[in-house]
């Protein structure tokens, strides 16, 4: 590098201050493109961790035989839950109330006050182990529910598309044929039940004509206690249940969204080229307004090297730029949002990956986008430089 | 602006830049409760048999047969169910030969043959257990994949003892398993 004299680097910033309009339209060029891929990444990366979130190592969920893929076709004996309780060691508990939750979950058909019509949301009739069991459970508003009652997961409203004000304590909503009042909200760390309506077991089955129950939900206390519960379910063959880590289900649950990940990501790869191809254009338009300012610089003597290297710089200056106010953005209203899925609900998550691939897009862009006319500055011939017009 | 000044707003750009990429949390990965087992090694090859036992009986006639704490001899496929074994435990499950697994239909691409999806109606009534117990009566910590080399679909004739209860489900505690040699079989 001994000799190389780089252009200096506030020539880059004047000249892009120099031509504002133009600037100004490709930094929100970038900026956009930059946005749009932060959007798809926030949607995976929403998606994946809802569902990582949402098992839990030590929980074990009984069900019937071969539903493991759809849990709300599963039916277990109403007292499944006091069965594994008094047969299983290893099983987690406190002041001798063991972790076992009896759940019945299903989809229905929730009226709000609001909503004309209503909307398919899910139901999940529980105990007061479920607390003990899902530990990411928490009460945030209200109360535990009672008889009558329904608690709202904090993404509910979103799952049902109704306005969160029809879903506020004291409210009124309808399902199973019967009206239920809302007597708290509460949250799971961002996992799948933040979209569930919460109602007391016993309540949710008379309604639902049921007297059994979809699935036992059991907290082990270490590793030999999933051994045990498998044992047990191959052993009692007659009950045809089947134990299943939850790590295990929404792992399973990932595979299936795996095509929707590969879409997003695919978007992702296609915006960011259509970003770069429009960095290019940008570039390239720039390149051939100045040919007689790059020639000046050469004869003035600059190498070709160290124009091309400050024509990069201009490109990434303002790639940096539209990606940092891109992140700005997408930090301010898109981290949190709340996007309605099959399962439930789950929100956008502008974490560490995202971040990078915005921002890797974007420097990607600028680089790029920049060495093609960079190198056409540095074939052209000095002479037909100075002469154009 | 100076080159210092630039080179200031360069520097806080890269720095805001690798600070935002760093406060993301990072994804909590989820692990399976027990997949590995602490228990000692024990050689499997003591329960693995050098001759077929005589006189077997299927798992149907020994479930019709049987009572409780009878000596039996039990001939069965290793099968239905898509998770046959037990996680790190010496304990699995067999199915009644005389049903016939998918992958031994002609046409049939079941990816989980040993299942018996195909005989899911009298499959329930087809099925024994299989366990290898220490002297406690405690089922050996040791997965059975590993422990006697074996996989799902193999013929095996299993000597023990058998375990009823009132639901009428068959276990056997296992002294021995001799496995029978593969045979090409397809039913129409």
């Amino acid at each position: 590098m001994l000799g190389f004299r780089p252009l200096p680097w506030d020539y880059g910033v004047r000249n892009l201050l120099r031509r504002p309009g133009r600037s100004a339209l490709t930094l929100l060029g970038l900026a956009m493109v930059v946005f749009l891929v932060l959007l798809v990444s926030a949607f995976v990366r929403g998606l994946d961790a809802s569902l990582v979130a949402s098992g839990d190592p030590s929980v074990v969920l009984v069900h019937s035989l071969g539903a493991s893929e759809n849990i709300e076709n599963s039916t277990v004996p109403g007292g499944g839950a006091n069965l594994l309780a008094a047969s299983l060691r290893h099983i987690q508990s406190r002041f001798e109330h063991k972790y076992v939750s009896p759940e019945l979950y299903l989809g229905s058909e929730v009226t709000t006050a609001g909503a004309g019509e209503p909307a398919m949301g899910i139901v999940r009739g529980v105990t007061l182990s479920a607390p003990l069991v899902r530990r990411q459970f928490q009460l945030i508003e209200g109360h535990w529910p009672k008889s009558g009652e329904v608690l709202v997961g904090r993404l509910a409203p979103t799952k049902l598309g109704s306005d969160p004000r029809d879903l506020a304590i004291g409210r009124a909503i309808q399902f199973e044929g019967r009206s239920w009042t809302v007597s708290g909200r509460f949250a799971s760390a961002g996992s799948v039940l933040e979209s569930e309506l919460w109602c007391p077991l016993e309540d949710l089955q008379p309604a639902t004509k049921r007297q059994d129950l979809s699935l036992v939900a059991v907290t082990v206390s270490n590793t030999e206690g999933l051994a045990d519960l498998e044992e047990f379910c191959k052993e009692r063959l007659d009950l045809e249940w089947q134990a299943t880590p939850e790590t295990t289900y929404y792992a399973a649950l990932q595979t299936h969204y795996g095509p929707v990940r590969s879409v997003a990501w695919l978007i992702v790869v296609l915006v960011a080229g259509a970003g770069v191809f429009a960095g290019l254009n940008t570039m390239y338009g720039a390149v051939v307004g100045r040919v007689r300012e790059l020639a000046t610089l050469q004869t003035i003597g600059f190498s070709r090297r160290a124009i091309a290297l400050g024509l990069i710089q201009e490109a990434m200056i303002l790639s940096s730029a539209g990606a940092l106010l891109a992140t700005v953005i997408a930090i301010g209203v898109l981290n949190g949002a709340a996007i309605r899925f099959t399962m439930g609900a789950f929100s956008l998550r502008i974490d560490g990956l995202v971040l990078a691939c915005g921002l890797g897009t974007g420097m990607l862009i600028g680089v790029m986008g920049a060495i093609p006319p960079a190198l056409r500055a540095l074939r052209m011939p000095l002479v037909e430089g100075l002469k154009a017009v | 602006m100076t080159r210092l000044t630039m080179m200031s707003v360069l520097g806080a750009t890269l720095t805001t830049t690798m600070l935002m990429v760093g406060c993301g949390q990072p994804a909590a990965k989820p692990t399976t409760a027990a997949t590995t087992s602490s228990a000692p090694k024990i050689d499997g090859t003591k329960f693995v048999l050098a001759e077929e036992p005589a006189d077997a009986k299927t798992v149907l006639e020994v479930r019709e047969a049987a009572k409780d704490g009878d000596d039996v001899v039990i001939v069965g496929r290793i099968g239905g169910d898509r998770e046959p074994w037990v996680t790190g435990r010496a304990s699995f499950l067999i199915v009644d030969p005389t049903l016939v697994p998918c992958n031994e239909r002609k046409g049939d691409n079941c990816p989980t043959p040993w299942d018996y999806c195909c005989d899911s109606d009298v499959l329930a009534k087809s099925k024994a257990t299989i366990k290898f117990v220490d002297d406690s009566g405690k089922t050996l910590a040791n997965d059975a994949r590993q422990l006697l080399n074996v996989k799902e679909l193999q013929t095996v004739v299993v000597k023990g003892q058998a375990k009823r209860d009132e639901a009428g489900n068959l276990t056997v505690f296992a002294s021995g398993l001799f496995v029978r040699p593969a045979s090409e079989t397809k039913t129409e």
